[in-house]
């Protein structure tokens, strides 16, 4: 579809958008709607599910605390998603062009993604202490490996007649990589990268967990050591923001890089 | 389209078979063509012209050339004893039963394997290695291969970037030859949006920019309906006249093989070599209703037996190797 919209004028194309995101929107107020309703409706005690107002205030009662937690976790998810992205696809060019690395090496990813993340978590925090950089690399960890097996996937499932066709133009071995096997391999990648948004986000909070004093994951924490129900709906609101977000974005970025779809 | 000028120069038509840069004093030649003539007429001037070929046609200059090639895949045996020559400016057509190693012979002539020791390969009257062809021949495989995040010009200017040339005097070139590929307007379209025959005729574009003595056209109109196909091959042979390249071109379909074709080599089952080589003294420019001609008919004849012959050797070893 996107292919089609991709060379039409603008008009039909923004006109999508728009009821796109109309529609999305008339399905959020819904559920808002829903969760006021149904808790006043059958009289949910607060403590399994406080109202959506309720969370609402909170948030809006001490914005600056969700809204620099928001930043913290947002930057560590970031810098770990793009190391880990980056790193990722760098290793599957790797591997693609050296077999013998890649019977070597490949086997000891996998053994380190069998490693609980939690486990692995204490580990980081003693080498690099409480810092920004501890929570990234365990969006890092959490995050290279799909990538590198969905980057892996798409550089081998090149065609090869059409590196023999860039062969026979005299390409040297970097410009088919630069010019056919990373484009083509962008679909598949971007697979893989869609899942990595949610796994770094998940890698940022577990990684504020060990100890920290901002981020939604420490907001987390303190409302539950103090059994604020409220609090800790909050906190999980402002996350599934930031997770969907960072998700429509990596989804966006897909949509105007792999504007081709999967053709071939 | 534009005409071929020989369309306005009425009855004679002048035959130029080298480049004029390597164009030898005996290269160019006059012969008759009657091709707006009746039917009675063609066949003289066709017959008269058989008569003198040996000493009025001299052998071009070969621009490649192939001398007891083998190739072997393991158990399988592509290629043996094959030799083969092509002349410059010349259009040369192979046809042959499927897995006859048409496309082995291909991708040796592209530089993309390597021959089996042994046998010769030359190229511009120098021998050399397979390797050594890579990037000096534009091939142009079955398929369109068009790379699907590229547009039209980007498509065709590819071979051109990879040479290094600048992309802005690329770009150009290719904007400049859009319209004789049928191609203007649909510069900024991208492969999906455009038909068969013209994702064809981007990827033929794109084995003419890269300019290369040799073209190496591998079925390029397989994948075509019949008529699209029959268009495709008078607008090759009108282009091909205007720039003058040595073209092999492997088909199979024998029509097409001797409508395009100077000269047809019909090749052997497997292990591929060449049963028959047929020269094609039909007038130039073609028109459609060649194909009706007596001696476009007793061509398809030949070349016909010659086919079945070896369609129904790798039938049988098939059939005994089922057994």
């Amino acid at each position: 579809m996107s292919l089609v919209a991709a060379a039409a004028p603008a008009g039909p194309r923004a006109a999508g958008f728009a009821r796109r995101i109309g529609v999305r929107l008339a399905t959020l107020l819904a559920v808002a709607f829903a969760w006021e309703g149904l808790v006043l409706l059958l009289g949910i005690r607060p403590f399994y599910l406080p109202r959506l107002s309720a969370v609402l205030a909170a948030i809006l009662a001490t914005p600056g605390a969700y809204a620099s937690g928001f930043l913290r976790t947002l930057t560590e998810t970031l810098i770990g998603f793009v190391a880990g992205g980056a790193f990722g696809v760098a290793v599957a060019v790797a591997f693609l062009r050296l077999r013998t690395l890649r019977e070597m090496v490949f086997p000891l990813f996998v053994v380190s993604q069998t490693i609980p993340v939690i486990a692995f978590g204490a580990l980081v925090v003693l080498w690099f202490g409480n810092t920004l950089m501890a929570k990234a690399v365990i969006a890092f960890y959490l995050t290279f490996f799909p990538v590198t097996v969905n980057a892996l996937i798409g550089l081998e499932a090149v065609d090869p007649r059409q590196i023999a066709l860039m062969r026979s133009f005299g390409a040297s071995p970097r410009q088919i990589l630069l010019r056919l096997q990373l484009p083509s391999a962008l679909p598949q990648t971007f697979v893989a990268l869609r899942l990595a948004a949610s796994l770094s986000l998940v890698g940022a909070i577990v990684g504020e967990w060990f100890g920290d004093t901002t981020g939604l994951g420490v907001l987390l924490l303190q409302a539950m050591y103090t059994e604020n129900v409220v609090a800790i709906w909050a906190a999980l609101l402002v996350s599934a923001f930031l997770g969907t977000g960072f998700y429509a974005a990596v989804a966006f970025v897909e949509r105007r890089l792999v504007f081709w779809g999967a053709e071939q | 389209m534009p005409s071929h000028p020989d369309h306005l120069a009425g009855v004679w038509h002048i035959r130029c078979r080298d480049p004029p840069i390597a164009a030898g004093a005996q290269a160019c030649q006059r012969r008759p063509s009657l091709y707006k003539n009746p039917k009675g007429r063609l066949l003289r001037a066709m017959v008269r012209d058989q008569d003198d070929a040996p000493t009025a046609v001299p052998e071009p200059e070969p621009l490649i050339e192939l001398r007891g090639v083998a190739k072997t895949f393991g158990p399988v045996k592509a290629l043996s004893g094959l030799s083969a020559r092509v002349g410059r400016g010349e259009f040369v057509t192979v046809v042959g039963p499927s897995g006859c190693g048409k496309s082995t012979l291909f991708n040796i002539v592209a530089g993309l394997e390597e021959p089996d020791p042994g046998g010769a390969l030359r190229f511009e009257g120098k021998s050399c290695h397979a390797a050594e062809l890579l990037g000096r021949v534009s091939f142009m495989p079955q398929r369109d291969l068009l790379l699907p995040w590229r547009n039209v010009i980007d498509n065709a200017t590819l071979a051109l970037e990879i040479e290094g040339r600048p992309r802005k005097a690329a770009r150009a070139e290719a904007l400049r030859m859009l319209p004789e590929f049928g191609l203007a307007g649909f510069e900024a379209q991208y492969p999906h949006q455009l038909s068969g025959g013209m994702r064809q005729r981007v990827a033929l574009m794109r084995t003419f920019l890269f300019e290369r003595d040799l073209m190496l056209l591998d079925e390029p109109f397989g994948a075509l309906d019949a008529l699209t196909r029959t268009l495709m091959q008078r607008w090759l042979l009108d282009v091909w006249q205007r720039h003058r390249r040595t073209i092999l071109f492997i088909t199979h379909d024998v029509d097409e093989a001797i409508f395009l074709g100077d000269r047809v080599l019909v090749m052997t089952a497997r292990p591929g070599a060449v049963k028959l080589e047929q020269r094609i003294d039909l007038p130039r420019p073609r028109r459609p209703d060649l194909v009706t001609a007596p001696d476009f008919i007793r061509l398809k004849r030949t070349l016909l037996e010659a086919i079945e012959e070896e369609s129904l050797k790798s039938f049988q070893t098939a059939e005994e190797r089922t057994r």
